[in-house]
C-alpha cells in the first residue's frame, strides 16, 4: 500500500510500547488487557472482551483505535438488529436508476460490537462471516473490508436473559478473549478526577499512523517460529483435546492463532523469534474461550481459584513439557 | 514467590513427616536379619516418631526452619535420656553430665558389641543405644532433606544406610521383601511430595495475573528420576550383597577385636600354640578358691571337626541365656555327686570375649557388660565387652563321678550328642589301626578312653611346642594326627586332638576345650587363702569325652601338663601329681612361626566366618570415600566439558546456560529445574537472589538471550557467548551462597539429576 520500508523488530517494539503508553493515559491499571488487545491487533485477529458493564471495555477499544489512527465504528447489538444493519444495504438510486451499496458500520478498521450476545443469531453470524472472510458480499458484489480489520466484541456475562450466547463455533473465530476486571482502588479514584470535566478519549492523539501500523503487522508476520515452539503449541492444543475435564478441546484454528498471537507478542518485546514463554503468556487468553468443560468438572470446581477454564488451561501449560532446544540441537 | 519453597500447611508438613517416618522405620527393618528379637525395632520406631513428629510439631508452631533440626536433636537427646539415662537424668528427660557419661559408655559398648557379636546379634542395652542414636540421627537428616530442603528424592540416602548394612555383613544382604517395602515407602514419600507441590501450585494461582505465564512446577517429571534413584539404591544394595561374601560375618567377629585372644574364634589352636611359644609369661588372671579347688579354666570349646580343622559350633548368642543362672550340664545324671564352690576371679592381661570359667558352673556374678552362656558347651561369651579388668565370682559345680558310674554309661549316646562322634569317611590308616588296637584292649567306652589317655601319656610321647612347627604338622587335622602318631612329639593341641579323634573313631563323643590349666599358687593370701596366678604359659587344650549319665568329662592326655583327673586313673588311689609347668622353651625365630595355611582358612570360612583381613576396613573406607566423592567428580567433569564447549562455541550458548543453571541448582535454587524455560529460570533466579549485582545480572541476561536465540531463534543468527559472562554469573551465584551451601553444592550436586532428566526429554522429542 505504501512505499515505506517495513520497520525493524526493535522499532516495532518501541512503537508498541508507545501505543500501550498512550492507551494507558485513558485506561490506567489495565496493562495486561491493553497489551492483549494490541497483540490481537498486530496479529490481525479479533478480540472478545467479556466482563460486567462499565469497566471500560468500549473505552479500551476506542482509545486503541484513536492511538493508531484507525477508522472506528461501533455497533450496539440489540435483538432487532438486522444483518444489513451490520454489513450495509443496497439502495435504489433514483438518479442513476441502479442499486448502489451503502456500506454498513463493518467497513472500518476497528469495529466495536457492543453486547454482541444481544443480537439474534442471524445478525451475529453475518458479523462473524465478515470477520472470517474479511469481505462483504451484497447482491453478488464482493466488497473487501479495510486492512487491518479488527472486531472487538464485548459480552456481558451477567445479564444473560434474552440473549443469544455465542455458540462454540463462533467463539472460535475470536483470536483471544480477555476480561477487564475492576480497577484497583487508586485507579478508580484517579479516574474520578480525570473524567470530571471531559472524556479523556478526546485527549488521545494518534501515536502511530495507519500505514505505519500496517508495516508493523507485516513485520510481525515475519517473526520466526522455530519447530520446537510450533510443536509446543500443537502439544498444548492436543493436551486440551485429551483432557479429562474438557468436553471440547482447541481446534486447529486455535493452534494457528496461538502461534500468530505469539509472534505479535514476541515482536512487541522486540524479539524476532517466538519463545515458548510467548506461547505460555497467551495460552489462557487465546485458548480458554474455545474450551468447554465437562459438567462434572464444573460441578466440582472451587470458584475461589478463578474461572474453571483458566485453571484448566494453566494446569495443562504447567504439565506440558517445554521443548528444551531447537531441532538443530541433536 | 518460589512455589517449591512455599510454606507448607501444617497438614502438608505432617503428611511429609509421616511418609518420611514410614520410609525410615521400614528401612530400619532391613537390619532384621542382623539382630535378634524385635524389641529394637519398636525402640527405633519410637525414636524416629519422636524426632519426626516432634519436628512436625516444631514446624507447626512456626519455628524458623533453620532451628528445626536443632530442636529435633534436642528431642532426640531427651528421648535417649528417657530410654537410657536412667537415674542420671533430671525428670527422666533432662540429661546431666552423668547422663553423657552413661551415653559415652553405652557408645563404647555398642562399638565393642558390633565387633564381637556374630549375626544375629543380641540387642544388649549398648547396641540398643547405638541403634536408637543412629535412627534418631538418620531421622534428623531425612527430615532436613525432605522438609527443610524439600529434596525428598535425597531421602533415599538415609534410608539406604540401614539397607546397605546387611549387605556388608551377611551373605544374603537385606531381605528382598524389606527392599521392596522400602522402595514402596520411598515412592509413597515422593507421591506425597508431588501432591503437596501440586496443591501448593494450585493454591498460588490466584496470586498471578491472568496473562502472565504460570511458572512450572516439575510435577510429573520428578517422579521418574527418583524412581531411577530408588532403583539404583536397590541395585547397589543387591550388588553389595552379592559381592561381599568374603567380608561376611567376619566384620562382626573379626578384626575389630584384634589383639584379643581367640577373637577370631576360628583356629584357636594357632593362637594357643603361639602364646605357648612366647618366651615371657603374661599374667592372664588370678583366682581365689576358698575350698582349695584347682580347676581348669575353659575359654571356649571346639567341637566341630571336618578332618582339617577343629572349630567351635557356629552358635549365636541367645539373649535369654544370662549368666546369673546356668542350666544343668548336658547329660549329668542325679546319681553323680556334685558340690558347689565359689571361686573369685580377677582378670589381668587376658583380653578376649570368652570368659575363663571352670566347667561346669552354676552361676557367675559381678560381670560388667552383657555375658551369655552358649546353649551347647555352656561357654560364656560377651556381646558387648571383654574380659579385661573383670572381677567376678563363679560358683563352680564340682562333679565327682566314680569310675563305676563312667563305666556304667555304656555306649548308649543320645541323638543330640551323636554329632560329636562324626569323623570324615576316610581316616588315615595309622589312626584307624591304633584305634582298633586300643579298642580291643578294653570293653567299655570308659576303659577305652582311659586306654587312649594312658597310651598318649606313655613313655613314647614327648612334649614339645616346637616340634610340630618345625616339622610342619601343627594343628589338629587328621593328617596332623597321623603325622603326630609317627613323630610322637607335640604339645597339648596334638595330644588333645589325637585323643578326641581316637575317641570318635571308637564311637565316644568328644570335643576339645581350650583354656588354662590351674595355674601356680602365689604367696599372696586373701582371707588366708592363697591367690593362684594363671599366665599365658598355662594355656592349654584338653579333650572332653561324653558319658551318658555323667556328661562331658575332661581327660588329660598331654604328658607333663595339668592334672590327670582321678576318675581317669582306675585303681589309682594315690594323690594327683602336682601341676607341672611346661618346660621352658627358647623363643621361636620369626620364620618358624606357624604359617596360616590359606587352604585351611578357606575350609574354615563356612563354619565360623572367615578371618578378616585388616586391609578390609581401609578398603571399605576408601570405597565409601570414593562413592561419596563420585557425584562431585562427575559434576566437575560435566563442568569442564561445558566450559570447553563454550570456548569452542560448540553449541556454546546451550552449554553455558546449562552450566549456569546447574550451578544454581547445586546451590539450592529452583531455577535449575529443567522444566523451566530460560526466561522463567532467569526470573526465578533474580527473584531468589534479589541482590545479584549488576555485573551478574548483565551476565545472566546475556546468557539467557543467547540460549533463547540458540534454541528458538532463526537459524544462523546464534551469537557466541563469552566465557567471561559465564564465569561472572557462576562466581556471582557462588558468592551469594553460604559456605555450607557451597560445600553441599560441591559434594551433592543435585544438578546431575536435572541433566539426566533434560537429556532424556530432548531425546524423547527428537
Amino acid at each position: 500500500m505504501t512505499g515505506m520500508p517495513d520497520p525493524g523488530i526493535d522499532e516495532v517494539g518501541a512503537r508498541a510500547a508507545a501505543i500501550v503508553a498512550n492507551v494507558e493515559t485513558v485506561i490506567s491499571g489495565k496493562r495486561e488487557a491493553v497489551v492483549a488487545a494490541l497483540t490481537v491487533l498486530l496479529a490481525e485477529g479479533h478480540l472478545l472482551i467479556e466482563d460486567v458493564p462499565g469497566v471500560g471495555k468500549t473505552m479500551l477499544a476506542r482509545s486503541l483505535a484513536r492511538s493508531v489512527d484507525l477508522t472506528v465504528s461501533r455497533i450496539q447489538f440489540t435483538p432487532d438488529l438486522l444483518p444489513s444493519d451490520v454489513t450495509g444495504v443496497s439502495v435504489f438510486d433514483q438518479s442513476t436508476r441502479s442499486f448502489t451499496f451503502k456500506p454498513g458500520p463493518v467497513f472500518a478498521n476497528l469495529v466495536i460490537g457492543d453486547e454482541i450476545n444481544r443480537a439474534s443469531p442471524k445478525t451475529q453470524s453475518a458479523l462473524l462471516e465478515c470477520m472470517e472472510e474479511r469481505q462483504v458480499t451484497a447482491d453478488g458484489v464482493t466488497h473487501r473490508l479495510g486492512r487491518p480489520f479488527v472486531v472487538v466484541a464485548t459480552q456481558n456475562p451477567v445479564e444473560m436473559e434474552g440473549t443469544y450466547p455465542l455458540p462454540e463455533a463462533q467463539r472460535d473465530r475470536f483470536m483471544a478473549r480477555i476480561s477487564m476486571g475492576y480497577p484497583a482502588q487508586a485507579d478508580e479514584l484517579a479516574m474520578l478526577s480525570t473524567r470530571e470535566t471531559a472524556s479523556p478519549i478526546d485527549l488521545v492523539d494518534p501515536v502511530v499512523a495507519l500505514d505505519e501500523l500496517q508495516a508493523m503487522i507485516r513485520t510481525v508476520s515475519r517473526v520466526f517460529a522455530s519447530a520446537p515452539v510450533k510443536e509446543y503449541a500443537v502439544e498444548l492444543a492436543r493436551a486440551t483435546r485429551d483432557d479429562r475435564q474438557l468436553r471440547l478441546g482447541a481446534s486447529p484454528r486455535a493452534t494457528l492463532q496461538l502461534v500468530r498471537a505469539a509472534k505479535a507478542h514476541a515482536a512487541m518485546h522486540g524479539r524476532d523469534f517466538v519463545l515458548p514463554d510467548d506461547i505460555d503468556a497467551l495460552a489462557v487468553p487465546v485458548l480458554a474461550h474455545r474450551l468447554v468443560p465437562t459438567s462434572r468438572a464444573l460441578g466440582s470446581h472451587d470458584h475461589d481459584s478463578g474461572p474453571l477454564i483458566d485453571t484448566i488451561v494453566r494446569r495443562i501449560v504447567t504439565d506440558t513439557p517445554v521443548p528444551i532446544g531447537s531441532a538443530r540441537r541433536d | 514467590m518460589r512455589r517449591d519453597r512455599a510454606p507448607l500447611s501444617r497438614l502438608q508438613a505432617l503428611a511429609l513427616s509421616g511418609a518420611t517416618f514410614l520410609l525410615l522405620v521400614i528401612a530400619v527393618m532391613a537390619l532384621g536379619p542382623l539382630l535378634a528379637g524385635s524389641g529394637w525395632w519398636w525402640l527405633c520406631t519410637a525414636v524416629a516418631a519422636a524426632v519426626l513428629f516432634g519436628g512436625a510439631g516444631l514446624r507447626a508452631i512456626r519455628l524458623p526452619a533453620s532451628l528445626v533440626p536443632l530442636g529435633e536433636l534436642l528431642i532426640l537427646l531427651a528421648t535417649l535420656t528417657l530410654f537410657f539415662g536412667g537415674s542420671s537424668s533430671l525428670l527422666l528427660l533432662v540429661p546431666t553430665a552423668d547422663t553423657f557419661g552413661v551415653f559415652g559408655e553405652l557408645l563404647g559398648g555398642a562399638q565393642r558389641t558390633i565387633q564381637q557379636q556374630s549375626v544375629p546379634a543380641v540387642v544388649v542395652p549398648s547396641l540398643a543405644f547405638g541403634l536408637a542414636l543412629g535412627t534418631g540421627l538418620l531421622a534428623v537428616l531425612a527430615d532436613l532433606l525432605v522438609l527443610t530442603f524439600r529434596l525428598p528424592a535425597l531421602a533415599a540416602a538415609p534410608a539406604l544406610v540401614p539397607i546397605l548394612v546387611p549387605g556388608f555383613l551377611i551373605e544374603d544382604g537385606a531381605e528382598v521383601g524389606t527392599l521392596v517395602l522400602t522402595a514402596a515407602a520411598f515412592l509413597l514419600l515422593l507421591r506425597v511430595d508431588v501432591r503437596v507441590r501440586r496443591r501448593a501450585a494450585l493454591a498460588h494461582h490466584d496470586d498471578e495475573v491472568l496473562i502472565t505465564a504460570p511458572r512450572r512446577t516439575p510435577v510429573a517429571s520428578s517422579v521418574l528420576p527418583t524412581i531411577g534413584l530408588a532403583a539404583a539404591g536397590l541395585v547397589a544394595a543387591s550388588l553389595l550383597t552379592a559381592s561381599t561374601p568374603s567380608v561376611s560375618t567376619s566384620l562382626l567377629l573379626g578384626s575389630g577385636g584384634q589383639g584379643a585372644l581367640f577373637a577370631r574364634g576360628v583356629s584357636p589352636f594357632l593362637d594357643l600354640g603361639r602364646d605357648l611359644r612366647r618366651p615371657d609369661a603374661v599374667p592372664a588372671f588370678s583366682y581365689v578358691a576358698r575350698d582349695g579347688d584347682r580347676p581348669y579354666f575353659r575359654l571356649l570349646t571346639i567341637d566341630r571337626f571336618d578332618g582339617e580343622v577343629w572349630a567351635p559350633s557356629d552358635r549365636r548368642i541367645d539373649g535369654d541365656n544370662a549368666v546369673d543362672e546356668f542350666p544343668t550340664p548336658t547329660g549329668l545324671g542325679d546319681a553323680v555327686a556334685r558340690t558347689q564352690h565359689p571361686i573369685d576371679i580377677t582378670v589381668q592381661q587376658l583380653r578376649t570375649t570368652w570368659l575363663p570359667l571352670p566347667y561346669p558352673v552354676s552361676s557367675v556374678e559381678g560381670l560388667d557388660g552383657s555375658w551369655f552362656w552358649d546353649r551347647g558347651p555352656l561357654t560364656v561369651r560377651s556381646a558387648d565387652s571383654d574380659t579385661s579388668g573383670q572381677q567376678y565370682r563363679a560358683t563352680m559345680l564340682e562333679i565327682d563321678p566314680t569310675a563305676e558310674q563312667l563305666r556304667a554309661a555304656g555306649s548308649r549316646i543320645p541323638e543330640s550328642i551323636q554329632e560329636f562322634t562324626e569323623l570324615p569317611e576316610e581316616t588315615p590308616a595309622p589312626i584307624a589301626e591304633l584305634a582298633a588296637e586300643l579298642g580291643a584292649s578294653a570293653d567299655t567306652a570308659y576303659d577305652r578312653a582311659v586306654a587312649i589317655q594312658e597310651y598318649l601319656r606313655g613313655p613314647d610321647f614327648r612334649y614339645s611346642v616346637e616340634a610340630p612347627v618345625e616339622e610342619s604338622y601343627d594343628g589338629g587335622g587328621l593328617d596332623v594326627v597321623a603325622e603326630f602318631l609317627k613323630q610322637r612329639e607335640g604339645y597339648c593341641v596334638q595330644f588333645a586332638s589325637t585323643m578326641a579323634v581316637l575317641a570318635r573313631e571308637l564311637g565316644i563323643p568328644s570335643r576339645i576345650s581350650v583354656g588354662y590349666t590351674a595355674g601356680t599358687p602365689t604367696t599372696t593370701r586373701v582371707e588366708n587363702v592363697a591367690v593362684v596366678q594363671v599366665d599365658s604359659q598355662d594355656l592349654h587344650a584338653w579333650p572332653e569325652l561324653y558319658f551318658q549319665g555323667v556328661g562331658w568329662v575332661p581327660f588329660e592326655p598331654t604328658p607333663g601338663r595339668g592334672t590327670v583327673p582321678d576318675y581317669s586313673r582306675p585303681g589309682a588311689s594315690e594323690t594327683a601329681p602336682v601341676p607341672e609347668r611346661a618346660p621352658g622353651t627358647p623363643p621361636p625365630t620369626p620364620g618358624a612361626r606357624p604359617d596360616l595355611d590359606p587352604e585351611r582358612q578357606l575350609a574354615s570360612g563356612g563354619s565360623a566366618g572367615a578371618t578378616s583381613d585388616p586391609v578390609v576396613w581401609p578398603l571399605v573406607t576408601l570405597g565409601l570415600v570414593v562413592v561419596l566423592l563420585l557425584p562431585a567428580g562427575v559434576r566437575s567433569w560435566v563442568r569442564r566439558v561445558r566450559f570447553r564447549r563454550v570456548r569452542r562455541d560448540d553449541r556454546g550458548a546451550d552449554a553455558a546456560w546449562r552450566e549456569a543453571m546447574g550451578t544454581a541448582s547445586d546451590l539450592g535454587s529452583a531455577a535449575g529445574t529443567a522444566a523451566l524455560t530460560p526466561r522463567e529460570a532467569a526470573d526465578v533466579l533474580l527473584d531468589e537472589l534479589g541482590g545479584l549485582d549488576d555485573a551478574g545480572r548483565r551476565a545472566l541476561y546475556a546468557l539467557r538471550d543467547a540460549v533463547e536465540r540458540a534454541r528458538y531463534g532463526p537459524p544462523g543468527t546464534e551469537a557466541p557467548v563469552s566465557e567471561a559472562a559465564l564465569v561472572e554469573l557462576v562466581t556471582a551465584l557462588r558468592r551469594r551462597a553460604t559456605p555450607v551451601t557451597r560445600v553441599r553444592a560441591r559434594l551433592l550436586p543435585v544438578s546431575l539429576l536435572d541433566t539426566a532428566r533434560a537429556g532424556r526429554r530432548s531425546a524423547a522429542r527428537a
